[in-house]
């Protein structure tokens, strides 16, 4: 078995921030992230929307280099570049010619260091952020679903149930004061890591970041919400109209173990068996023997990236000759199914493989394709945030690789129960379902 | 236009010397059979991607129906000689490998990744669908009515109904011209018209295998000829397709959603293929209008006047015609206003020239991007199958940069005005009827079609 490793060296810096640095001199390029550990789970209430809103302003000017001028120069540089808003990070990335290095870096600081935006930068954005919604929700089939239906039916704690892109009311309401504040409250030094990959020398690359992103002054230590989930004790059910498609849906989501606990590992084999694409026992069952749906794949969204509650979510869509009923029917009977009997010693077998395959695509993987080891530097700036431990990721591999066929089927067992479980229905407006009475029953 | 005076920025570092790039070797050889074989060493991952292309699509056979290369092509995964379905999933699991297959509308293709240890047995797979795909009945009948909810989920997707009136607007009766097929035409498929397309299309003459990974490129060369030198198959006869039509005036097509609670805007003209002498010119033309991120059109229509999210252009290299368009999901208030700042932007590439620092960016740019797919086995693969499949020259990657830093201003006006056919735009635009119809009428004789394709006035 060829293994992978990644060189790296990393260290933290007298005003907090750590940093990354991980040589790979295959191409002239190197990618730089700067994460900070703020996310939409933890914003602000009543400002829903408002770590991704945020986001956006950090591309609106800083202290010295105006508004487009970011872009500007990292374009002009012969790289490409954007920024993320998650759970409980957001991030910021470059890839770029590696001569191009230090002009990155500068940007990074003078960003982190001072961020200078104004009221037109404010309401540009806002507008512009409330195309993005209606393009990826409020105007697409199955838009959002289920990632932004899913939590409000799933969870009680604000922290986890809101809406993450943002009610527009909220998106109107935040002003300047709000922006300075989310600035200076989360993004200190202290509370992000900055990530260098690729054509970089390991001495140079500590260096630089000194030499740039030392003279920031650290600031107070963010305090952060309490996401904590009072105990779910009973199956949760919600219901969202479907505007524009064809097929009645639903989502099924289970809550997940904490990270990086064995329960975790057995969870992430089992997710794999039952998702895991066309040998997947959910596609298998329901599109390709049953053929009650069309769709049917999911998992657990961003394995290494979360902090807080989260779960496996399975999306189906099914073919309107049947009811939600049939297609839930049969999902549970594929649950069932693997909580009875297990799964067999061939079946893990084939599962760690390919467990281990996913991963080192994961490492390489880029964002739409054009982002060099965004998949790497996503995983260093997780390990490093919330374990201060980035080389974990030449390690993490071995957990999964040692689930026993019963540790998957005891995390099954505790996890895989209708009163962790939560589902949301998204069905056609128009469709005119059949009636109860004449649905087919699934063969 | 900008309303806002753009500031510089102060203190910027200045670039390094730039490091040269190095684009691996690549290996090219002709098995025993007839099949091209291209290989690329990449040592990032303990893996290989590879793609066994086929130099016929959907194009080539939409004169029986439309869509019948991607059905086949479907169809090929789900059963062979010697595996069911079931067995080809789990084999694949088993090696850790991912595998698609599909057609556009020049190639069919079956693409995979795997881990380096197992070359063969993936391979051994790749071969067997190639040659011994037995399009089980269940499964082409499962596959089909499959295909039937995906038709009609497509046609609630505005950017799908966008890209389908513009290519029936450009290509008319040319293949080019149905992107996808209609509920009828699914209903209408038959296995044995998909065994014909297999039998004709699936040969080692027509097609092209691409490796790139963590191998040595000789021993790799040498298992392919093991596993796929004993198939056999001639080139399918090329057909030549009628010309399209070439669309004069502007006219505007409304396809109406009720309820859209946005527009999505695409308008577009014919350009050239990547053969073209022209290519590289109008690939940095797009890029300077809105091709990048600070590209004109998107620090316009965003970053300025906050219109959209999503502003791009591109141009779409078809094997046999090219077109150029522009893309946006606007407000819909703002269809006029986005539509007007799209043609102004056009406009002023095709009467001003761009200043040599603006110039010197975009080319900065271009030259950059170019290079980062050198640093992903995908990305790597990628580049090579644009190479070979538009039989550009060998040196393609190595002069490529060059020929964008020998561009000069002249170059790109004229360019522009070749191009950038503002006066003969066909736009279209997707939306609710009554919140739009009459800022489209504003830019050309109007046709308004419903979701379904019916012409509605």
């Amino acid at each position: 078995m060829k293994r992978l490793h990644i060189a790296m060296e990393s260290t933290t810096l007298a005003n907090g921030l750590k940093v990354v640095i991980a040589p790979d001199s295959t191409a002239p390029v190197v990618t730089v992230g700067v994460y900070y550990k703020i996310g939409f789970r933890l914003e602000p209430r009543g400002r829903s929307g408002f770590a991704h809103l945020f986001e956006h302003m950090m591309f609106q000017g800083s202290a010295n280099a105006p508004k487009m001028q970011h872009i500007k120069l990292i374009n002009s540089s012969g790289g490409v570049l954007n920024g993320s808003t998650s759970y409980d990070v957001t991030n910021y990335y470059q890839a770029v010619p590696s001569n191009a290095l230090e002009r990155v870096l500068w940007l990074e600081a003078d960003r982190m260091r001072a961020l200078k935006v104004d009221d037109e930068n404010l309401k540009n954005q806002r507008d512009v952020v409330k195309e993005e919604v209606r393009v990826n929700v409020m105007n697409q089939p199955y838009g959002g679903f289920p990632w932004l239906d899913m939590p409000p039916v799933a969870f009680r704690n604000w922290a986890n149930a809101h809406n993450f892109y943002g009610d527009f009311a909220d998106l109107d309401a935040a002003d300047l004061a709000d922006v300075q504040a989310f600035f200076k409250t989360y993004y200190v030094p202290n509370n992000s890591v900055l990530l260098v990959l690729g054509d970089v020398k390991a001495a140079e690359g500590i260096a630089l970041a000194e030499k740039y992103f030392e003279g920031i002054p650290a600031g107070a230590a963010p305090h952060f919400a309490d996401p904590t989930e009072p105990e779910q004790t009973e199956e949760r059910h919600g219901f969202v109209e479907e505007k524009f498609g064809t097929l009645p849906a639903m989502a099924i989501g289970y809550l997940m173990p904490k990270r990086r606990t064995a329960d975790w590992c057995a969870m992430a084999l089992l997710d794999q068996a039952l998702h895991g694409g066309r040998a997947g026992r959910l596609y298998r069952d329901l599109v390709l023997e049953k053929q009650i749906a069309v769709e049917a794949d999911g998992g657990i969204d961003d394995i290494f990236g979360y902090n807080g509650p989260t779960q496996m979510t399975t999306r189906i869509l099914h073919k309107p000759e049947f009811i939600n009923e049939t297609a839930l029917a049969a999902f549970d009977l594929v649950i069932r199914e693997v909580l009875e009997n297990g799964i067999s010693a061939d079946e893990l077998e084939q599962l760690k493989v390919k467990w281990r395959s996913d991963y080192y695509a994961t490492l390489e993987g880029g964002r739409g394709g054009y982002m060099p080891k965004y998949g790497l530097m996503h995983l260093l700036a997780c390990f490093t945030l919330f374990d201060n431990e980035p080389q974990l990721v030449n390690t993490i591999l071995e957990g999964f690789l040692n689930v026993t066929r019963e540790e998957i089927q005891a995390a099954g067992e505790k996890y895989l129960r209708k009163e962790k479980r939560a589902i949301v229905f998204r069905n056609p407006v128009k469709a005119g379902l059949p009636a109860k009475a004449d649905a087919k029953e699934a063969a | 236009m900008a309303t806002r005076t753009v500031e510089v920025a102060r203190g910027v570092p200045e670039l390094a010397a730039e490091r040269a790039v190095t684009w691996p070797r690549r290996t090219k050889a002709r098995l025993s059979n007839g099949l091209e074989v291209i290989l690329a060493e990449s040592h990032s991952i303990p893996k290989f991607h590879g793609e066994l292309f086929f130099r016929s699509g959907n194009a080539a056979v939409a004169d029986r129906t439309p869509g019948l290369g991607e059905m086949t092509a479907t169809v090929v995964r789900t059963g062979t000689a010697k595996r069911v379905s079931r067995q080809i999933e789990e084999d694949l699991r088993r090696i850790g490998a991912d595998l698609s297959s599909s057609a556009g509308a020049d190639t069919s293709a079956i693409s995979f990744a795997g881990l380096a240890e197992f070359p063969e047995p993936l391979l051994g797979l790749v071969n067997e669908l190639a040659r011994e795909a037995t399009f089980p009945e269940a499964e082409f009948e499962r596959e089909r009515r499959q295909k039937l909810e995906e038709v009609k989920l497509e046609r609630t997707q505005p950017g799908f109904l966008a890209s389908e009136r513009l290519r029936k607007v450009l290509f008319g009766a040319h293949p080019y011209g149905q992107v996808s097929p209609s509920e009828a035409q699914v209903a209408a498929y038959k296995r044995e018209d998909l065994q014909a397309v297999y039998r004709e299309s699936y040969a080692p003459e027509n097609a092209l295998l691409l490796l790139v990974g963590d191998f040595d490129s000789q021993e790799t060369l040498k298992t392919a000829e093991k596993v796929f030198g004993e198939w056999k198959g001639a080139k399918p006869a090329t057909k030549t397709s009628a010309a399209p039509p070439n669309p004069r005036g502007r006219r505007v097509y409304l396809v109406h959603v009720p309820g859209a609670v946005q527009t999505q805007v695409l308008a577009g003209c014919h350009a050239i293929t990547r053969k073209h002498p022209d290519w590289v010119k109008l690939g940095l033309t797009n890029s300077l209008y809105g091709g990048a991120f600070n590209s004109r059109l998107v620090m316009n229509i965003r970053e300025d006047k906050g219109y959209t999210y999503s502003p791009r252009s591109g141009v779409n290299a078809l094997r046999q015609h090219g077109y150029f368009s522009v893309s946006a999901a606007v407000r819909n208030d703002v269809v006029a206003a986005s539509l007007t700042e799209i043609f102004y932007e056009m406009d002023r590439l095709r009467s001003v020239p761009v200043s040599r620092a603006e110039l010197a960016d975009a080319q900065n740019y271009l030259s950059g991007v170019f290079s980062m797919g050198l640093a992903t086995q995908d990305g790597l693969l990628s580049q090579l199958s644009t190479v070979a499949l538009n039989e550009l020259p060998d040196d393609h990657l190595e002069t490529y940069r060059q020929k964008v830093r020998a561009l000069t201003p002249e170059d790109l006006l004229a360019t522009a005005r070749k191009y950038l056919d503002s006066a003969n735009m066909q736009i279209v635009v997707v939306g609710d009827r009554a919140q739009i119809e009459e800022q489209a009428a504003l830019f050309g004789e109007l046709e308004i079609y419903d979701a379904q394709g019916t012409r509605l006035s």
